[in-house]
């Protein structure tokens, strides 16, 4: 039977205070609908409990992809497709990227929400095994305030979550520990667009000296919620890939997974395709292994170029010649902790005039071109890191023109900014703040900038 | 006011439609769907699955393509709306609906709009995309005929001729 509007409440408080002291004055009677893409269908079908609703799509508190030094911070509102163009959490969470791809068709990821994709609390949700094999950590927050809860004790049982009436899901948390990591993930469904997983996989592995250092597995679809295979990660790490292990650890995830009986498939088929697609992620992880692990082929080039050359090899990741020698003559370096460590010192222990030729090398934000100086892969990655500015609106773009001009004139210097991810508008607020800033303490703020940006770029160089 | 009389007000909403301001009275769960055909009038804009899995409803609100079975229209209030209806300008049609024409991009026309403006969001993010980008681009629209050859290559076609600038 279809479902009659009048029967329904729907209101849009327009700000999240508002809404979360709507849900506290009725707790557990306000259903909280964000893009729609699970509610919408419920209400349609007839299917909806709920009779009050209450609008949270687009509130900007939610909205907000906010990166720091060790920490990416997704708001709950976020669509699918805010986070397929997000490139921090492309490069750090690939496979958070990957899911999003593939759930449902365009016009979906435009709507869907990965907060609505958690409390909807389906176990063929797709983000969510990506979620875990991140040790994604949850922001809720009520009128009374926020608590921080593990994703991995989110999810109790079939759709059921820890959330508590009157409690929103508010951000997602993921530390940047992964990025030294083989990303893979893979679902297994009826059709590659629109369908709903038999099986999806989410995975993490990392070699050391021929083996595996760690591997995380987490599937959705073989169980109840989302599930971590421990048993199967256990059998694998600290071992060489080879066709035995591959063989053992087929047979565990087949057994170590729960799956249901439903419309799309039998316990049988996912069971199979559980063990299959664990075997395939091993094998691609064994094959990588052997090359570039970590960016070691990159660096073990590098490391024996001469010194001038290695100098000039690494200068697009920052621009100042002595960070550049300073880099150089560290070497050997072996892996992307000593390389990122490196960069650090050497970057304090600069001159001042040494910064400004780094901050000298980039465009102005807002500007595609780069410096006639720069060299050709730092244009290239600063077109990739302003991609948000370069897609902004007009009047936010003449505004930041006009930030950069006030910028230039107070501290005659062009401002720097870590681009990657931020939005213009994200980028005005932090301008104009900055603007207020005395002499030194905004040197070493772009000095600390220009160091994030240092680090992304020198990931980039190492997958190079 | 009481509670059941609270629940059943309607409410007056108002966004723009094709350029055209527009306010109607609505309860504010009708979905946009409803309201462009039988309030406005706008029957363009198909109704298939009417659960986010066909693309027949497709419109694009703020430049964003969605599917207009699962937007209640108070969240709407505010939005710019461009329906099917919206693409021709002065009797002439647009570059992609020109080409979905000349390619035999439509056959009983139900996925028609849809595929269109998901096609028009597409070539606006990604003016020269590749066959692969097509097909990720449209994959949310369902054709029953199963005429995905020539509507893709209307795409291509309508990609080659720069359709949307």
């Amino acid at each position: 039977m279809r479902a009659h509007p009048a029967e329904y409440k729907l209101v849009a408080p327009g700000t999240l205070t508002a809404v979360l002291s709507l849900l506290a004055r009725d707790p557990g009677v306000w259903l909280p609908i964000a893009g729609g893409t699970d509610v919408m269908v419920q209400y349609s079908a007839g299917k909806l409990p709920a009779r009050k609703l209450v609008s949270i799509w687009n509130l900007p508190e939610l909205r907000r992809i906010e990166v720091s030094a060790d920490e990416v911070r997704i708001g709950a509102g976020c669509t699918y497709t805010d986070l397929r163009e997000h490139e921090i959490v492309n490069s750090e969470f690939a496979l958070l990227t990957s899911a999003a791809s593939w759930t449902g068709g365009i016009a979906n990821q435009n709507r869907g929400t990965i907060g609505g994709n958690i409390v909807n609390a389906s176990p063929a949700a797709d983000s969510l095994p990506a979620l875990l094999v991140y040790d994604a950590e949850l922001l809720l927050v009520s009128a009374q305030g926020e608590r921080r809860v593990p994703y991995a004790n989110f999810h109790i049982d079939y759709r059921k979550t820890r959330l508590a009436p009157g409690e929103l899901v508010r951000a997602v948390c993921l530390q940047k520990q992964f990025s030294g990591y083989y990303a893979h993930a893979r679902k297994a469904g009826a059709r590659n667009a629109q369908a709903i997983a038999k099986v999806c996989l989410a995975a993490l592995g990392r070699m050391a000296e021929g083996a595996v250092e760690d591997i995380r597995l987490a599937m959705g679809s073989v169980a109840p919620v989302p599930i971590r295979l421990i048993e199967t990660e256990r059998i694998v790490k600290g071992k060489q890939i080879d066709p035995q292990l591959i063989q053992l650890a087929k047979t565990s995830a087949a057994a170590e997974v729960r799956p249901i009986d439903d419309i799309r498939s039998t316990p049988r088929y996912r069971a199979a395709v559980a063990g299959n697609l664990v075997a395939e992620f091993l094998e691609h992880l064994g094959a990588r292994g052997s090359r570039n692990e970590n960016g070691k082929d990159v660096l073990a080039r590098w490391n024996e170029l001469p010194s001038l050359e290695a100098a000039q090899n690494i200068l697009p990741c920052c621009g100042s010649k002595a960070w550049a020698r300073g880099m150089a003559d560290r070497r050997p370096i072996f892996d992307g902790a000593a390389l990122l460590a490196a960069c650090d010192e050497i970057w304090k222990s600069l001159r001042e005039s040494d910064w400004l030729e780094a901050f000298r090398s980039h465009p102005r934000i807002g500007e595609s071109r780069s410096p006639a100086s720069a060299p050709a892969q730092s244009a290239a990655w600063s077109g990739g890191e302003q991609q948000k500015v370069a897609a902004a609106g007009e009047d936010v773009k003449v505004a930041l023109n006009e930030g950069n001009r006030a910028y230039e004139q107070r501290f005659k210097r062009i401002f720097i900014v870590c681009a990657a991810g931020k939005s213009a508008p994200e980028i005005l607020e932090i301008l104009q703040r900055r603007l207020q800033n005395d002499e030194k303490t905004e040197l070493h703020e772009a000095a600390e900038q220009q160091r994030q940006i240092a680090h992304l770029r020198l990931k980039k160089w190492l997958s190079s | 006011m009481n509670e059941s009389s609270e629940q059943r007000a309607k409410c007056e909403i108002s966004f723009t439609v094709n350029g055209k301001l527009q306010t109607v009275h609505a309860y504010p769960m009708e979905r946009l769907l409803d309201v462009l055909r039988h309030e406005l009038g706008l029957t363009g804009t198909k109704e298939g699955c009417g659960e986010g899995e066909c693309g027949s409803c497709s419109v694009l609100i703020d430049g964003l393509l969605v599917n207009s079975c699962l937007i209640p229209i108070l969240q709407a209030s505010g939005a710019k709306i461009v329906t099917i209806e919206g693409l021709a300008t002065d009797g002439r049609l647009q570059f992609l609906q020109q080409s979905f024409l000349e390619c035999g991009g439509a056959q009983c026309g139900i996925c028609t709009p849809g595929m269109i403006l998901a096609a028009y969001h597409l070539l606006s993010k990604k003016p020269q995309p590749t066959l692969e980008e097509i097909r990720e681009g449209l994959s949310g629209n369902l054709c029953r005929c199963t005429g995905y050859m020539q509507i893709v290559e209307a795409v291509a076609e309508a990609a080659r001729l720069g359709a949307v600038r």
